[in-house]
């Protein structure tokens, strides 16, 4: 394998993670916002809203990103043009497979906010949306970031699937190694190597997540 | 007659079947500084939460300068909202703000968009407090005391009429929690602010308190003038606050005389007694302070065992124009 193709499929796996990332949070942050605001400890109780979209969430995630590469492969060819054998044809699986799980980080982080803190900014006479936007979420910025660091390598471990349809991507690739040299693939620099490289693009993920969220958590540090 | 500032009309509340807040009515006027004694669970904090509109209530009305603020059926407006600020036990500052971001958000909540307008306000209102040297500081950075400055910078940059504190110095030391109620008072004499104070701490509301109201089990068994509350209990859960426990196990083994001192006495009266009365006496508890060189508070002294002894004690307590009175367990 020759080291181009060695970047190709690292951007790949880079991309589709990315990319997919950034739709589940378009999708999933709102949705975890009115989970976490009509939760009965939230700033606007609603207990059918509420209970609704916990069951679809919890549906969705059930739902292994194995079955969802299939049958989202129409609905792939119809907005990509492509079903299969592009990496971006990835995509829409792995946004389906993550965004109900961003909404549940989501809510977790924003559920962690300070009740009293809440309840002073409300008593200065905040909206609902002021106490979303001012408050529960820039207070909670710390741990949201924490939520995207691992929701990227949550996604990363989901690209394995690309495999099934030939989308590519370093863990896919990694797999078909190993399954076209199952007796010697470990003797294969090339498998360590991509091995390695998925190792430190989850490294890299998880440190500068942690990091970013210390630096720019300013409450007191806990030893 | 002063003005009324708040005033409550038969306000109710429960929560499912508990009733926590039973008939309550109260007049605030302009200046006055009301505090709310009660113990843990009496309904004061709930109370004061009804009057910004924290919380519903069932039954009853709330007026705000003679207009009709909320009840059940109207919800309390911004406009008259942003009159009535609040500050919390634990502060609740907003801990990834700054000290100057956290007041300059009570602004930008009610509109105000001029960002540099918004910066020079929420610096006057932290000079008042005495903190503008650490508006660039994250309120981890700072003690409880200045926290809760910043907290009462907040709710002054709103340029609020009522304050309304919620056991606002009980997380305080007793030394900050002075400078707090000093603080408040200042506040309280120069901006003409009312100031509804929540306490289950008798030494905090006879701090800086004029008036004060008690509430037990949901309802108000006392309310009035701070001295003749405080003076003259009418009710034995009043007492037990008041007296909080150090006169308990007195009580116990002595009758006791209590004398009341309500600014009329300007002489060491105890030693007189002993001089004019021939009389020893012993004091088991004396709580007086001075304030415009009058004498306000009681002193507590056994009954002398001889009845003739307390027959001219009486007398002389009566000639010398002494209120006091036998407190029996």
């Amino acid at each position: 394998m020759s080291a181009a193709e060695i970047w190709k499929i690292t951007y790949e796996t880079i991309f589709m993670t990315v990319i997919s990332t950034i739709l589940a949070y378009l999708v999933g942050l709102p949705l975890g916002v009115v989970l976490s605001a009509t939760s009965k400890n939230g700033i606007h109780p609603n207990r059918y809203l509420n209970s609704i979209l916990g069951v679809i969430v919890n549906f969705l995630r059930s739902v292994p990103c194995l079955i969802l590469t299939v049958i989202l492969l129409p609905l792939n060819r119809l907005l990509v043009g492509k079903g299969s054998g592009v990496w971006y044809a990835m995509i829409l699986p792995l946004f389906f497979s993550s965004f109900a799980y961003v909404a549940r980080i989501v809510e977790q982080s924003l559920s962690n906010v300070d009740n009293g803190e809440i309840e002073a900014i409300r008593s200065l006479g905040a909206s609902d949306w002021q106490l979303i936007t001012k408050v529960i979420i820039p207070e909670s910025r710390s741990s949201l970031i924490m939520g995207v660091s691992l929701t990227l390598v949550n996604v990363i471990g989901y690209t394995s699937f690309a495999y099934n349809i030939g989308a590519g991507g370093l863990i896919s690739k990694i797999w078909s190694f190993y399954s076209t040299h199952t007796s010697d693939f470990l003797t294969q620099a090339v498998f360590w190597l991509m091995i390695v490289l998925v190792v430190v693009i989850v490294q890299l993920i998880q440190e500068s997540g942690l990091l970013l969220a210390k630096k720019l958590d300013k409450r007191k540090k806990l030893k | 007659m002063p003005e009324n500032e708040i005033e409550i009309c038969h306000l109710t509340k429960s929560f499912e079947s508990i009733r926590v807040l039973d008939d309550i009515s109260l007049t605030v006027h302009k200046g006055d500084i009301y505090g709310i004694l009660g113990l843990s669970g009496a309904g004061k904090s709930t109370l004061v939460r009804c009057i910004n509109g924290l919380e519903k209530f069932d039954e009853g009305k709330i007026f705000f300068k003679g207009e009709l603020l909320c009840s059940p059926e109207k919800k309390i407006e911004r406009n008259k909202r942003n009159k009535i600020s609040m500050i919390f036990q634990s502060f609740n500052l907003l801990q990834q703000k700054t000290v100057l971001k956290n007041v300059m958000l009570a602004l930008s909540i009610n509109g105000q968009k001029d960002k540099s307008l918004c910066q020079r306000l929420a610096m006057e209102s932290l000079k008042k407090v005495g903190l503008e040297e650490k508006a660039n500081s994250y309120p981890s950075q700072l003690s409880g005391g200045q926290q809760q400055r910043v907290a009462i910078a907040r709710a002054l940059v709103l340029s609020p009429e009522v304050i309304l504190c919620d056991e606002a110095t009980s997380a305080l030391d007793p030394e900050t929690t002075k400078s707090i109620l000093q603080l408040l008072k200042k506040l309280n004499q120069e901006l003409g602010l009312t100031i509804i104070m929540i306490s289950h701490q008798m030494n905090v509301i006879e701090e800086i308190c004029n008036k004060v109201a008690i509430i037990n089990s949901a309802k108000i068994i006392e309310q009035g003038e701070l001295s003749d509350v405080f003076l003259n209990p009418r009710n034995e859960i009043s007492r037990s606050l008041i007296y909080s426990n150090h006169l308990s196990t007195v009580l116990e083994e002595h009758r006791l005389i209590r004398i009341l001192f309500d600014g009329n006495i300007d002489q060491p009266l105890i030693s007189n007694i002993v001089q004019d009365c021939q009389i020893m006496v012993s004091i088991v508890y004396a709580d007086t302070k001075v304030s415009d060189n009058r004498m306000y508070g009681q002193t507590i002294i056994k009954r002398p065992k001889d009845e003739k002894e307390v027959v001219k004690l009486k007398k002389y307590l009566a000639i010398k124009g002494v209120r006091f009175e036998e407190v029996e367990k």
